[in-house]
């Protein structure tokens, strides 16, 4: 691999994501040893995360996972489309998940928009490398689709700030080594007025992360507690009760360009599950299929309206219930073709196969519950009374 | 949404259904009737060049504006039988492909969209080239369906088969016509999906049950959103296709066929139960809308046909069907 400096002048791919599409299919196409450790079903989330880090170093020492970030904060410049290409590359040469590598997509995207530039100079090179791990604290136990009612309180002491509360279903909190936490600065109801964004080192004192053992056997989801967590200014992302609006920016993400980066990992779960298809199932499959066309043509516009310096608004809602639907419905699929995953024994493959099926049935309910994208479509965008 | 469907596309869009909506409009006020509106809109102009992305865009937006004014035309066929033009030396609009479909009555039955009587019809049977038969070699019988829609079946003997076009050019003629006649259809199963919605969101914040408008309550408005959803993915996926045309992967124009008829029936079901029974009523437009589709649907492959087809053959060949990442992006190298 061509190994690129940052300030370089005639790089070659920054302004040209074709190029680079054409140049990192070649390498994969090589076969890297740190792809064919990680482009295998793998049970534990513990082994999981190791070997996506592993993975993650390699495309960082390469160059490849620096391109789509801008320079100031460690990448070689490009935009989405960059990552894009990447992330759908390598489902389709055999990387079955993202796994914590997804908050790439969904968190970074606002630290890099809104975070300390100097902090965030810091720790993006280090997450882009593997080597440090990011988590979102947003739900807590009183606080679900009603975001705007979290009671986690940052109380402002000598020029910094001190977090005391609790988050739940903190997706990856207990692979983390930072959290993205939404606490309230302003009067207990001042809604999403008095809200703010603080990255949290979860190493700190005063930090607990408990997971929560999930229905599909895995931890995934996690409670955090924090306990008098001091955190400096140049840790506050976005402004100082501007937290409603990091987290806006977070799940315009999360609602829409993420729709891309999932679902090209549906499409390498299809083709995992393909050698145990049968007729019986073909007509499940078909509709898959249509469902994944569907995100691929709505999410690829959310990804150029991202790359155009724009976002999809309310419109987001679509390619969110649209994901969640083709999540299901490759799933629906994978359970007709291969019923191991209900009823067998369970090895590595099967296992995965169970954790994604038994996740499938919840897809609608993280980052924003479908009934909440309904809502924001009748009302925003049909404009019902 | 509009990322897709660029700014010109909807002011195409627009100036369709304006000219769509013109002779009606006129025939009212003077018997002596009207121009035809794709002669206005300059439509026959734009075939010979759809190998150019906008005037693709521009020709192929006709059908979702016909399927929104519930208006019809022999459009359909005169773009399916586009790629045989060279091979006939017959002019735009001169010649009119037939499209073949299965009875389970009669077996293989031959129908035309729209008024034909001014052109000669191509009739193109796989494996055996295709014919282009005169008006008077043909009889036409009219199927008495809703939907504003001008079928007809096509009698015509076949006994002594002389193909005009030999298998050999039919071939690739048949596969693009084919091609751009799913395209067509599936846009016009969306405006068609679209006016029934549009009927139907209009009377949720009209109707009033319980002293307010029944856009009101949540099973409404969530019934409504998920139709929306099923426009705009249907949207979103056949402009994809407007767009890229050739660099779509085997099969894609069968993937947006099967979206449009899956979709669109759902939208007109669900536009349905959102208007109650005055929807399921003669006088009310939405049987119009929704028979459109169902009619639409069930040429050129059903919705089930081509999405069990689809599920078979990605089993059998282990093939990703998947739009190419790269031939996404913008401007790509060929």
């Amino acid at each position: 691999m061509l190994r690129i400096t940052a300030s370089g002048q005639d790089d070659p791919f920054r302004n040209d994501a074709w190029r680079y599409a054409e140049a990192f299919e070649a390498w994969l196409v090589s076969r890297p040893p740190a792809l064919e450790a990680a482009a295998r079903p793998v049970a534990s989330y513990e082994k999981r995360v190791a070997v996506t880090s592993e993975l993650m170093g390699v495309l960082s020492g390469e160059g490849w996972a620096r391109y789509g970030w801008p320079a100031e904060v460690g990448g070689l410049g490009g935009d989405i489309l960059h990552r894009a290409v990447m992330w759908e590359a390598l489902a389709r040469h055999g990387l079955p998940a993202m796994a914590l590598f997804e908050h790439l997509e969904i968190l970074a995207p606002t630290l890099v928009a809104m975070g300390d530039r100097d902090f965030v100079a810091q720790v993006l090179p280090r997450f882009l490398r593997g080597e440090e791990r990011w988590s979102q604290g947003f739900s807590e136990p009183e606080a679900g689709s009603d975001l705007a009612s979290a009671r986690t309180r940052a109380i402002a002491v000598d020029g910094a700030h001190v977090i005391t509360g609790r988050k739940i279903w903190t997706s990856w909190a207990s692979y983390a080594t930072w959290c993205l936490v939404l606490a309230r600065t302003g009067t207990a109801e001042s809604r999403h007025r008095g809200l703010t964004a603080f990255a949290v080192d979860l190493r700190a004192p005063g930090v607990e992360v408990r997971p929560i053992e999930q229905a599909n056997g895995t931890d995934e989801l996690a409670e955090v507690t924090f306990d008098q967590v001091a955190v400096g200014p140049d840790r506050i992302v976005g402004e100082l009760n501007g937290g409603w609006r990091v987290a806006m920016h977070i799940l315009a993400h999360e609602r829409a360009t993420f729709g891309w980066f999932r679902h090209s990992f549906l499409h390498r779960q299809v083709l995992d599950t393909i050698a145990h298809g049968s007729p019986v199932g073909d007509t499940l499959l078909g509709d898959a299929l249509l469902d994944l066309a569907a995100v691929r043509a709505t999410s690829h516009e959310a990804l150029r309206a991202h790359a155009a310096g724009t976002t999809l608004g309310p419109r987001a809602a679509f390619v969110k219930l649209l994901l969640a639907a083709s999540e299901q419905s490759v799933n629906d699929w994978v359970l007709a073709s291969d019923p191991d995953l209900a009823v067998g024994l369970q090895d590595d493959h099967v296992a995965v196969c169970r954790q994604e099926y038994l996740f499938s049935r919840i897809v609608t309910v993280y980052g924003g519950s479908q009934q909440m994208q309904l809502d924001t479509i009748a009302k925003q965008i049909l404009r019902l009374p | 949404m509009t990322p897709v469907t660029e700014q010109a596309d909807h002011e195409f869009l627009d100036a369709a259904r304006r000219a769509l909506r013109a002779p009606a409009a006129a025939s009212a006020a003077d018997t002596a009737g009207a121009a035809d509106p794709l002669d206005a809109l300059g439509w026959w102009d734009l075939l010979p060049e759809l190998a150019d992305r906008d005037a693709r865009a521009a020709a192929l937006a006709l059908f979702r504006a016909q399927g929104r004014e519930l208006s019809t035309s022999a459009a359909l066929g005169a773009l399916m039988a586009q790629p045989f033009l060279a091979a006939t030396g017959l002019s735009p609009g001169s010649l009119v492909a037939a499209i073949g479909r299965r009875s389970a009555r009669r077996g293989e039955v031959l129908v035309v969209v729209g008024d034909v009587t001014e052109a000669a019809l191509l009739i193109d049977r796989p494996g055996r080239g295709a014919a282009v038969l005169g008006r008077s070699e043909v009889e036409l019988q009219p199927v008495a369906i809703a939907g504003q829609l001008a079928v007809h079946e096509v009698r015509a003997d076949l006994s002594t088969w002389s193909p005009t076009v030999e298998e050999k050019q039919a071939e690739p003629a048949r596969a693009r016509g084919r091609f751009l006649g799913r395209l067509a259809l599936a846009l016009e199963m969306l405006g068609a999906a679209e006016g029934a919605l549009a009927l139907a969101v209009a009377h949720a914040a009209a109707r009033e049950q319980f002293g307010r408008p029944i856009g009101s309550f949540q099973a409404v408005r969530h019934l409504l959103a998920w139709a929306q959803t099923d426009c705009v993915a249907l949207e979103s996926v056949v402009a994809t296709a407007v767009r890229l045309d050739a660099a779509t992967p085997p099969g894609h124009d069968e993937v947006v066929k099967a979206l449009a008829g899956r979709n669109g029936r759902r939208i007109c079901e669900r536009a349905l139960q959102v208007l109650g029974a005055i929807g399921f009523t003669r006088e009310h437009s939405h049987h119009h809308f929704h028979s459109r589709v169902l009619a639409l649907d069930s040429l050129l492959g059903t919705s089930t046909e081509l999405t069990h087809a689809l599920g078979a053959r990605i089993r059998e060949t282990h093939t990703d069907p998947a739009v190419r990442a790269a031939v996404l992006l913008p401007n790509p190298e060929p």
